[in-house]
């Protein structure tokens, strides 16, 4: 455990100091900072405009940081060697993997944790909502992290076999497929006069395509038949199917890794 | 005496566009314990793929070998050596202190003294709170080194420890080099600084397109130099050579005097006699040893290097 908590917290201290990111992160908290700004243009419900861009603008800057964070990764440590030097001391390959994977998720975590503050600092400044409501604001977040370690763990795992611009495309793609299309599959899938081969197809594609669009709880437009009776129960359960997810992608991960030559 | 390192047959091979090439081909490899081995070799002769092979950080394609006893791959032993690679690279952003900090905690190390002790023994204690990307690359290879010596390994491998280097710089690995050595540590260089491997190693591997080509004591590979003596007081380079009492030589006319040219291992007291006896004058005698630059040419050169020679403890035995 001890090598795995040494690599993870090295590989913060990497990512919060990474160029690159660290000006997607700016990006990202001044659109949320002129956010209401632009809320303000349409007068027809502003309370839910700018909820609506705030938590899009905190979605679509923790993917591209999710994305730019894990591709280079592996392909950095062996390019720079630094991986040797690790690997000839007593930590195996998985730990190494395990390592690093969990050091990216928690340098994602610090980052969407700063831009949730400033989305709630703006969004109080706006509109003088009460706590509650805030609150209520944080739960998208939430959700966020979860679907962002998800696509994290698809790019380490493409990582140890394809090339940081392949993998780019790869893992970004795949998020958009599994945001835009799962619904559509599912409900291919639960529908009675779907075909029996074309619903087993994509009952299957459901199976293993990620289920991104569980995390967009705020998106009606995308999840339409989407309606939840008791959201605790929900968060936990998109939780664990992440969780589970992860770690299948972690140990394909590992056994492709585990085999190949660095 | 134990062996650190026993390779059997080792092999790596690639696939590229001519075939399946093996950079490194059926070798064997024999470090004992307690010596500083240099394995030499011209770019691209396989040096670094063997290294890696025997840290377990690529797989063999054919053949075995054994590091410390157990076999290669097997963790337990990365426990008693350590690496430093070649144009080594450590994460920018720590200082040299949060180095040592970060690969102690990759053993389960973490002794603030110790941390301490190897900063002062590659001379950065004064440079230990500046972050890596603050320090030269002599610095870089320092802390390199003492992160090697963190886990107070019995074996170290350093691949091309003094590559890139000045020369003040260089006589600082050396001497720490060295010391690992006084300190019964077994090293293994990999290395094409000759001179640097002249001065420092017991036994040396010279390996050329992953074959290994010479492997020895260093002694007793370099036998073979010749001496040479310049003498006057002959009439000619024939009447020169009528008076002495060798085979192999060679006499040529310098404008003062006759220059021999004799191997070493011969009898030099009764060449001398002889030219004595013979009435000549010695005006000087110059040894003229083998250098490991020449044997490395004479071995990379050679048109057949699938030929293995060892030479090992047999003086006389050597070419
Ligand atoms: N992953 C790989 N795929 C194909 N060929 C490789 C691979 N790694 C190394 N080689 C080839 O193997 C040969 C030996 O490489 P290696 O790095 O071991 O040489 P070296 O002796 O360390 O050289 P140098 O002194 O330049 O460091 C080279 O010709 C190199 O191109
Ligand atoms: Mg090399």
């Amino acid at each position: 455990m001890r090598p795995i908590l040494s690599i993870a917290s090295t590989t913060v201290g990497e990512a919060i100091r990474r160029r690159v990111l660290l000006i997607i992160l700016l990006i990202g908290v001044l659109f949320l900072a002129v956010a209401p700004g632009l809320g303000v243009l349409s007068a027809r419900s502003e309370t839910t405009v700018l909820r609506g861009m705030m938590l899009g603008i905190i979605q679509l800057t923790s993917a591209v940081i999710a994305i730019v964070l894990t591709v280079y990764m592996l392909p950095n440590e062996i390019e720079r060697r630094t991986i040797y030097t690790i690997l000839s001391k007593p930590v195996q390959r998985w730990q190494f993997l395990v390592g690093k994977y969990l050091g990216a998720v928690s340098a994602l975590a610090i980052m969407m944790c700063l831009m949730s503050v400033v989305m709630v600092l703006m969004y109080w400044y706006q509109q003088h909502a009460p706590i509650s409501e805030i609150a209520n604001l944080l739960k998208a977040p939430m959700m966020y992290f979860v679907q962002m370690s998800l696509l994290a763990a698809v790019a380490v795992m493409f990582s140890t076999f394809v090339s940081p611009l392949v993998n780019f495309f790869l893992s970004g793609g795949l998020y958009l497929v599994g945001s835009l299309f799962n619904p559509f599959f599912e409900t291919l899938s639960s529908n009675n006069n779907t075909p029996a081969f074309t619903k087993t197809v994509a009952k299957f594609i459901n199976l293993v395509l990620p289920n991104f669009a569980n995390y967009n709880v705020q998106n009606p437009i995308i999840n339409p038949q989407q309606t939840i009776g008791n959201e605790t129960q929900y968060f936990i359960n998109v939780t664990v199917y992440g969780v589970l997810y992860i770690l299948g992608l972690l140990v394909v991960g590992i056994l492709i890794f585990d085999r190949r030559e660095v | 005496m134990a062996a650190a390192i026993q390779t059997t047959k080792l092999t790596k091979s690639y696939n590229s566009r001519s075939g399946k090439v093996n950079v490194v081909d059926h070798l064997d490899l024999h470090v004992e314990e307690g010596e500083i081995f240099g394995f030499l070799g011209p770019n691209g002769a396989g040096k670094t793929t063997t290294i890696k092979m025997l840290l377990g950080i690529i797989y063999p394609s054919f053949g075995e070998g054994y590091v410390l006893g157990k076999e290669i791959g097997d963790m337990d032993v990365h426990r008693l050596i350590s690496y430093v690679p070649e144009r080594p690279y450590y994460y920018e952003h720590m200082t040299g202190l949060e180095l040592l900090k970060f690969y102690g905690s990759l053993f389960g190390i973490n002794d603030p003294a110790l941390f301490e002790r190897l900063l002062e023994k590659v001379n950065l204690h004064r440079d230990k709170d500046k972050t890596i990307s603050q320090y030269s690359k002599g610095m870089q290879q320092r802390i390199g080194l003492a992160q090697s010596l963190l886990n107070d390994p019995k074996l170290l491998f350093l691949d091309e420890p003094t590559g890139g280097l000045d020369p003040i710089a260089h006589r600082e690995i050396r001497d720490l080099i060295l010391s690992f050595r006084d300190e019964g540590r077994t090293v293994f260089i990999s290395s094409h600084e000759l001179s640097e491997v002249e001065l420092i190693c017991n036994r040396v591997a010279i390996i050329n397109k992953g074959v290994i080509a010479r492997q020895g004591k260093l002694t007793d590979l370099l036998r073979g130099g010749r001496i040479e003596v310049t003498v006057d007081g002959f009439e000619s380079a024939e009447a020169f050579l009528k008076a002495l009492p060798l085979k192999d030589t060679n006499v040529r006319t310098l404008p003062s005097g006759f220059l021999l040219d004799m191997p070493e291992l011969e009898d030099t007291s009764s060449v001398i006699d002889s030219i004595r006896g013979a009435k000549g004058k010695i005006l000087s005698i110059v040894p003229r040893k083998k250098r490991l630059e020449d044997l490395f040419v004479e071995t990379v050169s050679s048109k057949q290097p699938s030929k293995t020679i060892t030479v090992e403890e047999s003086a006389g035995a050597n070419q």
